[in-house]
C-alpha cells in the first residue's frame, strides 16, 4: 500500500556561508564537505521523509546567491510552505540577517508559512575552551523564535546534530493530507490573489 | 566547469576574522551594526543590464557556459520590459514612462476607479503578455535548461474568432472539422487537404512558390478553393497573423506552428505560465543563471562604459572591469546614450481587468482564452487584427471573480487606439449579453442546457446592456521595437556600437551591444533566437548554447533514474494535490521537441 505523499516547498534563507547548503547536504545525503563551495550547480533538491503516517516530499529551494543583494525573485517565495532561516552561531551579523529574513518572509511569503530558525555550526562552540567562539547566545535565538512563533534549533551540519530534527519538526507541522487538501482548496483561491 | 569567482562571503570572512579580537562574552546583539553592504565583483566576463526574457535567457546560457556574469536591472523587480507587475508597480511604471525614464514606451494611461476592495498584490499584469506554443524553441529550452521546474504551466485550448459581430468558436482540429455541421462536405475536404499540406509545406514549393510574394488569402483562395470564413480562421486564429496580406510562406509557417503544437501535451496548442507570463519565465532563467554562479543586483543601472579600459561604471558607484562584452536592453540605456538603434515598429496595448469571471470563454476547467479580431471585423473598420489574451482567476494573475483582458495591435497612431477601444467594446458587449442572460430568466429557458452555444453565436448588435461592466483597471500604452512585425529576428539588429567614433567620445554607451525590445509577436517565438544571436556575439558561436549536463541537479541519481522516479512520483502525487481548474501540464524530461 502506498502512503499518501505531500509535496512541500521549503525555501532556505540566511547570510552567505552560514551553512544553508551544508544543512541540506546533511539532510539529503547525510554528508558534509569541509570546504563547501558557495552554492553553485545545485539549487533544487528533493527529499522524502516519513513523518507519522504521512510521507512528505520536501522540495528544497536554495537561494542560489540571489539574496546577496536583496535580489530574491517573488518566484522564490511563491507557495513556499516552509522556510529555514539559518544563521551561524559564531557570526553575530548573520543573526541580524536572520531577523531580517524572518521579517521579509512575513511580508513576502504566504501568511501560514511555517518557519524554522536555525543556529548552525554548533560544533564550533562545543567542547573545552571553544565556548568563546560563540557570538550568538542560545537565548537570543530562543527569544526571537518565541516572539515570531518559529521552530528553533541549534544545529551542526558537520556533526549532524539536530539536522534531521529540524526537518521533521517542520514536516510534522504540515497539516495531514486530508486537511491539506481542504486547506489547499481555499488556500489556492487566496493564493490567486497573492501574486 | 567554470573557474568560479571567490564568493563575497569567502573574501569577507577572512577579512573580518584576522582583524577582530574575539570578545570573551556573547555580545548583546542590539548594539551591533548592520552587516556591511556587499559590493559587486570588481571584474567579470559579461555585464548584462535588464532582466527581460531575452537577457535572462542569455544570462543563464552564458553562466552555464562558464562565463562570469553580472546581471543588473535598474528596476527593483525582475523582468524589465517583460515584467509581471502589481498594481502599485504599474502605477510607478506609468509615471516613469510619461517622464521619459523608460526608453521604448510612450503615452501610458492608467485608469483605476476608486473604491474597489482589491489589493495591489492581488494582480500580476504582464507588460508583454504572451502564450507558449507546445512545440517551440522556448519550450524545448525550458525543458533542457530545467527551468520548467520552477514554473507551472496551464493549458489554453479556446481560440475565439470575432466575425459579423459574433464570437465564433474555432474549428481548428480535425474532429471539429468533421463534426462541424455548418461546413459543407466540399469545404471539409478542402480544409483537410490544406491542413495535410501545411504540415509539410516546406517540401512542396511547387504548390506555394508561385505565391511567394502573394498574400496568404490569395493563395488559399486560388490553390485550395477555401471560403472566406475558413480563410480568415486560418489566417487570424490559427496563424495569428496581423492581417490578410501576410505573405504566403510566413503565414504557412505560422499556421503549421499551431497545428504541430496541438496534441503535444494534450488537446491544446498553447499554454501559459501561472502567476504571470514572460515575467515568471524571466525569473526562472535568472534563477538558473544564479545557480550557475551569476551575480544579481537590482536597482542598479549602467552609468557609462569605456571601451578602451573596458570599465563599466554602475549607479551604485562601483566599477566593473569587463573581460568580454556588455549587453544592455534599450529600456535601460544610460542617460545621454547615443547609439540606441532606431525603434521603427509600434505596438499598442490595452489591458483591462473586469469584475467578471468570463468563464463563458474558457474551455472546461481552463482559465484562459485567445480572442482575435480579424481585419475589418470591428466597428473601427480595423486594418490590422486585434489580438487578445483573456485570463481568469485560475491563471493566478487576478483576484477571484475578475478577469484580465490583454489586447494588442500593430496599428499605429490614433487608429490603433480606436481599434483597441472597438475591440474592448465588442468584448464588453459580448460578456454583458452572456452574463445577463444567465442572470435573468426573461430571454431564455435555462433548462435545455443549450444556452451557452446559442449565446456564443448570437448577434448582439442591438443589445442594450442592462448593467455596466465594472472595471478594476484600464491600462493603455505604446511600445516601440526594432524587430519587424511578424518578422524574423535578424543578427544585424544587435551590432556592436562603434568604438572609434571620434565625435562621440563622451557617449556613455560606446562599445555596448544593445539587445532588443519585445516584438509584437503574441507567442514567445523569436526570443530564443535573439538570445542565441547575442550569445554568439559574446562566445563566438552558439554551438554550446545550453549544452549543459545537469549531473548534480538532483539527489536521486542520474538523469535517467531521475526521469523514471519523477514520472512515477508525479503519478502518485497527482492523487493528492487538489488544484482548482485545469491540472498543470506535466513535462517528461526526455521529451525531445
Ligand atoms: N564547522 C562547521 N562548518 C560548517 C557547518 N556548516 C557549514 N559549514 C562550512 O561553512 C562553509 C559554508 O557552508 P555552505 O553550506 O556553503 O553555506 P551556504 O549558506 O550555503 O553559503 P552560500 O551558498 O554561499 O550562501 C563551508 O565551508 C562548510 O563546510 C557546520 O555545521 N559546522
Ligand atoms: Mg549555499
Amino acid at each position: 500500500m502506498s502512503r499518501p505523499i505531500t509535496a512541500v516547498k521549503l525555501v532556505l534563507l540566511g547570510e552567505a556561508a552560514v551553512g544553508k547548503s551544508s544543512l541540506v547536504l546533511r539532510f539529503v545525503s547525510n554528508d558534509f564537505q569541509e570546504n563547501k563551495e558557495p552554492t553553485i550547480g545545485a539549487a533544487f533538491l528533493t527529499q522524502r521523509c516519513v513523518i507519522g503516517d504521512q510521507t512528505i516530499k520536501f522540495e528544497i529551494w536554495d537561494t542560489a546567491g540571489q539574496e546577496r543583494f536583496a535580489s530574491l525573485a517573488p518566484m522564490y517565495y511563491r507557495n513556499a510552505q516552509c522556510a529555514l532561516v539559518v544563521y551561524d552561531v559564531t557570526k553575530p551579523a548573520s543573526f541580524i540577517k536572520a531577523r531580517h529574513w524572518v521579517k521579509e518572509l512575513h511580508e513576502q511569503a504566504s501568511p501560514n508559512i511555517i518557519i524554522a530558525l536555525v543556529g548552525n555550526k554548533c560544533d564550533l562552540v562545543e567542547g573545552e575552551g571553544n565556548e568563546q567562539n560563540r557570538k550568538v547566545a542560545k537565548e537570543e535565538g530562543e527569544q526571537l523564535a518565541q516572539e515570531e512563533n518559529l521552530v528553533f534549533f541549534e544545529t551542526s551540519a558537520k556533526s549532524g546534530l539536530n539536522v534531521k530534527e529540524v526537518f521533521i519538526a517542520l514536516g510534522s507541522k504540515i497539516p495531514s493530507n486530508v486537511q491539506l487538501n481542504i486547506q489547499n482548496d481555499s488556500a489556492t483561491s487566496a493564493n490567486a490573489c497573492n501574486c | 566547469m567554470s573557474i568560479r569567482r571567490p564568493s563575497m562571503a569567502e573574501r569577507r570572512s577572512s577579512m573580518t576574522q584576522e582583524g577582530s579580537l574575539r570578545p570573551p562574552v556573547v555580545p548583546h546583539l542590539a548594539g551591533l551594526e548592520k552587516p556591511l553592504p556587499e559590493t559587486v565583483p570588481e571584474a567579470c566576463d559579461v555585464v548584462i543590464a535588464g532582466t527581460g526574457l531575452t537577457e535572462s535567457i542569455l544570462a543563464a546560457a552564458l553562466a552555464w557556459q562558464g562565463s562570469s556574469v553580472l546581471h543588473i536591472d535598474a528596476n527593483d523587480y525582475y523582468g524589465d520590459t517583460t515584467a509581471t507587475l502589481t498594481i502599485d508597480q504599474l502605477k510607478t511604471w506609468v509615471e516613469r514612462v510619461n517622464k521619459g525614464e523608460i526608453k521604448g514606451y510612450q503615452d501610458a494611461v492608467l485608469y483605476i476607479p476608486r473604491g474597489n476592495e482589491f489589493k495591489s498584490k492581488d494582480f500580476g499584469i504582464d507588460l508583454t503578455p504572451k502564450v507558449l506554443f507546445c512545440k517551440s524553441d522556448l519550450l524545448s529550452l525550458l525543458v533542457t535548461a530545467r527551468v520548467y521546474k520552477y514554473l507551472e504551466f496551464l493549458p489554453l485550448s479556446s481560440f475565439h474568432f470575432f466575425e459579423n459581430d459574433n464570437f465564433e468558436k474555432m474549428t481548428s482540429t480535425k474532429q471539429d472539422i468533421f463534426t462541424n455541421q455548418t461546413l459543407s462536405l466540399a469545404t471539409k475536404r478542402s480544409l483537410m487537404k490544406f491542413i495535410k499540406f501545411s504540415l509539410d509545406w516546406e517540401s512542396h514549393p511547387d504548390v506555394w512558390s508561385p505565391y511567394k510574394d502573394a498574400s496568404i488569402e490569395t493563395f488559399l483562395q486560388e490553390q485550395f478553393k477555401l471560403e472566406k470564413a475558413q480563410i480568415f480562421e486560418l489566417i487570424f486564429s490559427i496563424g495569428l497573423c496581423n492581417n490578410n496580406e501576410t505573405h504566403t510562406p510566413e503565414a504557412l509557417a505560422r499556421i503549421k506552428r499551431y497545428l504541430i503544437s496541438y496534441d503535444v501535451y494534450g488537446n491544446f496548442p498553447v499554454m501559459y505560465s501561472k502567476y504571470g507570463g514572460a515575467g515568471e519565465i524571466s525569473q526562472g532563467f535568472c534563477r538558473s543563471a544564479a545557480v550557475a554562479g551569476a551575480t544579481y543586483k537590482l536597482n542598479t543601472k549602467l552609468v557609462s562604459f569605456d571601451p578602451k579600459t573596458k570599465i563599466a561604471q554602475l549607479s551604485d558607484n562601483s566599477c566593473v572591469k569587463i573581460n568580454e562584452q556588455i549587453i544592455i536592453s534599450p529600456s535601460q540605456a544610460p542617460t545621454d546614450s547615443k547609439f540606441l538603434s532606431k525603434q521603427n515598429y509600434e505596438i499598442q496595448r490595452l489591458t483591462v481587468i473586469v469584475k467578471k469571471d468570463c468563464t463563458q470563454w474558457f474551455h472546461d476547467n481552463e482559465s484562459a482564452a485567445v480572442v482575435v479580431f480579424p481585419s475589418g471585423s470591428l466597428e473601427s473598420n480595423n486594418k490590422q487584427a486585434v489580438q487578445a489574451i483573456i485570463m481568469g482567476e485560475g491563471s493566478g494573475i487576478t483576484a477571484k471573480g475578475t478577469c484580465v483582458w490583454y489586447m494588442s495591435t500593430i496599428e499605429t497612431g490614433k487608429r490603433g487606439r480606436d481599434d483597441l477601444e472597438a475591440a474592448l467594446k465588442a468584448m464588453e458587449g459580448s460578456i454583458l449579453r452572456e452574463s445577463s442572460d444567465l442572470d435573468t430568466q426573461d430571454y431564455f429557458d435555462n433548462a435545455n442546457g443549450m444556452l451557452n452555444s446559442v449565446k456564443l453565436g448570437q448577434s448582439f448588435k442591438d443589445f442594450v446592456p442592462k448593467e455596466k461592466i465594472q472595471y478594476i483597471l484600464k491600462f493603455y500604452y505604446i511600445q516601440f521595437t526594432s524587430i519587424p512585425h511578424a518578422g524574423v529576428v535578424n543578427p544585424n539588429l544587435y551590432r556592436k556600437n562603434s568604438v572609434h567614433v571620434e565625435d562621440d567620445v563622451d557617449a556613455p554607451d560606446r562599445g555596448v551591444i544593445y539587445s532588443s525590445l519585445p516584438s509584437s509577436e503574441i507567442s514567445y517565438d523569436g526570443i530564443v533566437t535573439a538570445s542565441k544571436i547575442l550569445y554568439e556575439k559574446v562566445v563566438g558561436s552558439d554551438d554550446d548554447f545550453f549544452d549543459v549536463d545537469f549531473e548534480d541537479d538532483d539527489d536521486e541519481g542520474s538523469i535517467a533514474n531521475n526521469l523514471e522516479s519523477a514520472i512515477a512520483e508525479d503519478d502518485d502525487d497527482d492523487e493528492h494535490i487538489v488544484e482548482p481548474g485545469a491540472a498543470p501540464v506535466e513535462f517528461a524530461e526526455d521529451m525531445e521537441l
